[in-house]
């Protein structure tokens, strides 16, 4: 297990370092020049401005000179300078991870506890009323965009109702409480958590009927084991395999963010800000992100593949 | 009377004391305002002083300019300064300083901390950049002194506490007119170096300025919250609090709105007329901001005025304007956003298809491909305008295909390749014309083409241009800007469209709010101490 683990880790860091190749040159190869985002075409410019403009962000290198510049700078922790604020990069994805992680986290969760159990809850009433409504649910759960489902969530609860705010973390009238962000998070959160619920009811589902109906599960009911020890005991378990995987996949999300979700909601958090620094072309925080969001990759896949072995012990590592 | 009498009685008059005191304090004091006030084309979110090129509706809360624009943006209006002239030939501009400003920390205002200003923000290693900075370095000396090849910067000079000088490199008429957004520092307070004007906290957690409101609170991506100014030169804001809350988008902003969360904000056109119409207080104005195509002459065919007569022919604009653009459109017959800068008699080039294809005919177009109409907009009102031009422009025989790319946009014009046609928008105002897009070697390039914007030079614009950077006198300036206008629409050197009317959109409790949609937020004469939220 620890030598799987140190393998992992090792086999990572060529690829982190393709990740940040990649991206460094896809920036390079975009249209347009890093400073030409800097003028506004309805103000313009002069060559001069934007001779001042690459000598401030040193642009005048060439490409590969810049990148191994930054790589080097970036294993000791210093990822620059972001070039619309002028704040550091890791100072600025931690300010919006947080708010990122509280989001997604909360969505993951409410996703993951009530899409798991309704997928139970559904596959042990395969065809009945609530198996055939909460399907067609979570069809539409799955097939709803969030500018939909986010529109209108805000149009009922935050103008209609006013039960919730229309956006932002927290009131700006006073100092937040603990309840402030709870009631500021709910709407956001319980929007994202939609698609969650739908994704792992369904997973879940089928993943529990396909179990259902193996021999082993046959023969520990023919032993006379109680339903609740099949379900629990023999059915889940290996129904939670598939689900592990998807959750696992979802885990990136958790600092990618939701870029429509937070764009509404006024949520600051990592998709907005990746969208503004893709939009500005704000070269050390696109590339301080993909970083962050490339190690979180390939952590949850690291972790996904463990929590494998922790479901089922017919996985070994060595 | 009786104790329970007494009672009763001292209960009732303690009552109406605090009842009277409740209501005597609510009349006296403004509410807190909250607004989305770097919503839209005008705002610029977490921007500071000397870096910005836009965001001035929020930044003049806190820091104040020399001069501002006035409210509609037609002139000047003084701030910091009370008047100012020139000498003879405008290369010496004299500011007389308001009497008993003082600083948010009671520290007195003077002619120092304007001297102290820009010597900080010309200082070798500065990071300021922007519209300001393009201001700071026409004055005499301050490139030498920003690039380390002088000791100090000869062209600002304290004359007395409340008269301050500027000498330039070269005459300018219209000086004052570019410092509308140099907000001036106080000397005693500034604690960080000029490299880091950019990156700086102090703007976000302790800034001293001489506007209306003071710091209070700033939550990074979230809010700025200020309170009054006690001493403030044009007396203290009624408002308890100022409030501008930060939004991603429009369409959030939007929502805060109708949800009655904020008070104020940016709007687009089609969406503020259905607020309008639900009752919302609108706050309009000219964008100043000129749509046109904009021809590369580069390309032969474009060289010829009957090819681009013909484009401002086939296309209905006036119908464009009122019917898709929904009257949130003002055509225009050249580049002048405002109808002062515009001539008694021009060619209006009515809707006129049959003209277009003969003028088309005459000029030999044959056309084998589709021409691409690049643009960096992507807002439906453009998109929307936009269809609508390829549709007319497809009736007479010319094929353009709208192709939207911001990213790229910039690099097309600075290398002068990669683009035939494009529309496009460009700020102008009476004050601030952008002669360098139309002046032969205004617009030097990647590709060392020293004509215009287009490629092309026009000699006998050139000559205009050249009379009305020197003319001091506002009225021939004005003809002068007539003149420019005249010989835009006759040649059709582009083809002009409309300028679009801005609005915002305020809840109707507000009382004495007052917004104008200046390019880049002005700053401009706002009065925002006069500013009240109605209980």
């Amino acid at each position: 297990m620890f030598k799987y683990l140190i393998r992992r880790i090792v086999v990572s860091i060529p690829v982190l370092i393709s990740v940040t190749i990649i991206i460094f040159a896809l920036i390079e190869l975009a249209p347009g020049d890093v400073a030409d985002n800097f003028i506004n075409p309805e103000i313009g410019y002069s060559a001069e401005t934007l001779e001042a403009i690459r000598e401030r962000f040193g642009l005048g290198q060439p490409a590969p000179v810049r990148y191994l510049k930054w790589l080097g700078n970036a294993v000791q922790g210093d990822f620059g300078l972001t070039y619309v604020s002028g704040e550091p990069v890791l100072a600025a994805i931690g300010r919006r991870l947080g708010n990122t992680l509280l989001l997604m986290s909360t969505a993951l969760l409410v996703g993951t506890i009530i899409g798991v159990s309704l997928g139970v809850f559904t596959a042990l009433r395969q065809y009945s009323f609530w198996d055939l409504a909460l399907t067609t649910l979570s069809f539409v759960g799955i097939s709803m965009p969030a500018f939909i489902t986010g529109i209108l969530g805000m149009y009922l609860f935050a103008i209609e109702w006013k039960i919730f705010p229309s956006g932002g973390m927290r009131p700006v009238q006073r100092d937040p409480t603990v309840w402030d962000t709870l009631h500021h998070l709910i709407l956001p959160a319980g929007i994202l958590s939609l698609a969650y619920i739908a994704t792992f009811m369904r997973y879940t589902r089928f993943s529990m009927l396909e179990v259902l109906h193996t021999d082993y599960v046959r023969t520990a009911r023919g032993k006379g084991l109680r339903e609740r020890v099949v379900i629990w005991r023999h059915t889940l378990p290996n129904a939670l395999l598939p689900v592990i995987t998807v959750i696992g996949l979802s885990l990136p999300s958790l600092v990618v963010g939701a870029v429509f979700i937070e764009t509404i909601f006024s949520w600051p958090g990592m998709g907005t800000m990746y969208l503004d620094a893709v939009n500005s072309k704000d070269v050390p925080l696109i590339m301080g992100m993909n970083t962050v969001i490339a190690i979180v990759v390939l952590t949850a896949n690291l972790l996904t593949d463990l929590a494998y072995g922790m479901i089922d012990p017919r996985i070994r590592y060595d | 009377m009786s104790g329970q009498k007494k009672l009763w009685w001292t209960l009732l008059a303690m009552a109406m004391i605090l009842s009277f005191s409740t209501a005597t304090a609510s009349a006296q004091g403004g509410g807190t305002l909250i607004g989305g006030f770097d919503v839209g084309p005008g705002g610029l979110p977490q921007t500071v002083p000397w870096v910005q090129t836009a965001g001035n509706t929020w930044l003049s809360k806190i820091w104040s300019p020399l001069v501002s624009y006035n409210e509609d943006v037609s002139g000047l209006a003084p701030q910091l300064a009370v008047a100012w002239e020139a000498n003879e030939d405008n290369t010496i501009w004299t500011f007389t300083l308001r009497e008993g400003v003082v600083w948010h920390d009671g520290e007195p205002f003077t002619a120092k901390d304007v001297k102290f200003t820009f010597d900080f923000v010309l200082s070798p290693g500065s990071t300021f950049s922007g519209p300001p900075q393009a201001a700071a370095l026409t004055i005499l000396g301050a490139r030498a002194y920003n690039a380390g090849e002088a000791a100090e910067l000869a062209g600002v000079r304290v004359v007395d506490d409340l008269t301050v000088e500027f000498e330039l490199e070269a005459p300018n008429p219209r000086f004052p007119f570019k410092l509308v957004d140099s907000y001036i520092l106080p000397a005693h307070a500034v604690n960080f170096a000029p490299s880091e004007i950019a990156t700086t906290d102090w703007w976000f957690t302790n800034p001293v300025g001489t506007g209306p409101f003071m710091h209070e609170e700033f939550v990074r991506d979230q809010f700025w919250a200020v309170v009054p100014n006690p001493n403030y030169w044009n007396g203290a804001p009624r408002l308890d609090r100022l409030i501008n809350r930060y939004f991603e988008d429009e369409t959030a902003a939007i929502l805060a709105l109708e949800a009655g969360e904020i008070h104020f904000t940016y709007a687009s056109g089609d969406v503020a007329l259905q607020l309008g119409e639900k009752g919302y207080t609108l706050h309009q104005g000219p964008s100043g901001v000129t749509n046109y195509f904009i021809f590369n002459y580069r390309n032969p065919v474009f060289q010829d005025v009957r090819v681009r007569q013909a484009f401002l022919y086939a296309i209905d604009r006036q119908a464009i304007a009122e019917v898709i653009l929904g009257g949130t459109a003002q055509v225009v017959p050249c580049l002048g956003a405002f109808p002062n800068m515009w001539p008694a008699e021009y060619n209006d080039y009515a809707y006129n298809p049959d003209l277009a294809r003969q003028l088309l005919a005459e000029a030999g177009w044959q056309q084998t491909e589709p021409i691409e109409l690049v643009t960096y907009y992507s807002s439906q009102f453009h998109m929307d305008a936009m269809a609508a031009q390829q549709q007319y422009l497809a009736d007479v025989g010319i094929n353009v295909v709208p192709r939207v790319d911001a990213d790229g946009y910039n690099a097309y014009f600075y290398t002068g390749e990669g683009w035939q046609i494009s529309y496009r928008g460009l700020g102008n105002n009476p004050g601030n014309y952008p002669f360098q897009f139309y002046e032969t070697g205004g617009y030097p390039n990647a590709v060392g083409d020293t004509g215009t914007l287009m490629g092309q030079s026009f000699p006998e614009l050139d000559a205009l241009i050249a009379a009305a950077r020197q003319e001091a006198d506002p009225d021939r300036y004005t003809e002068l800007l007539q003149e420019i206008c005249a010989f835009q629409n006759e040649n059709a050197i582009e083809a002009y469209m409309w300028t679009a009317l801005r609005f915002g959109v305020a809840s109707t409790d507000l009382v004495d709010f007052y917004w104008f949609p200046a390019p880049g937020g002005g700053p401009y004469e706002d009065h925002p101490e006069l500013w009240a939220v109605a209980e």
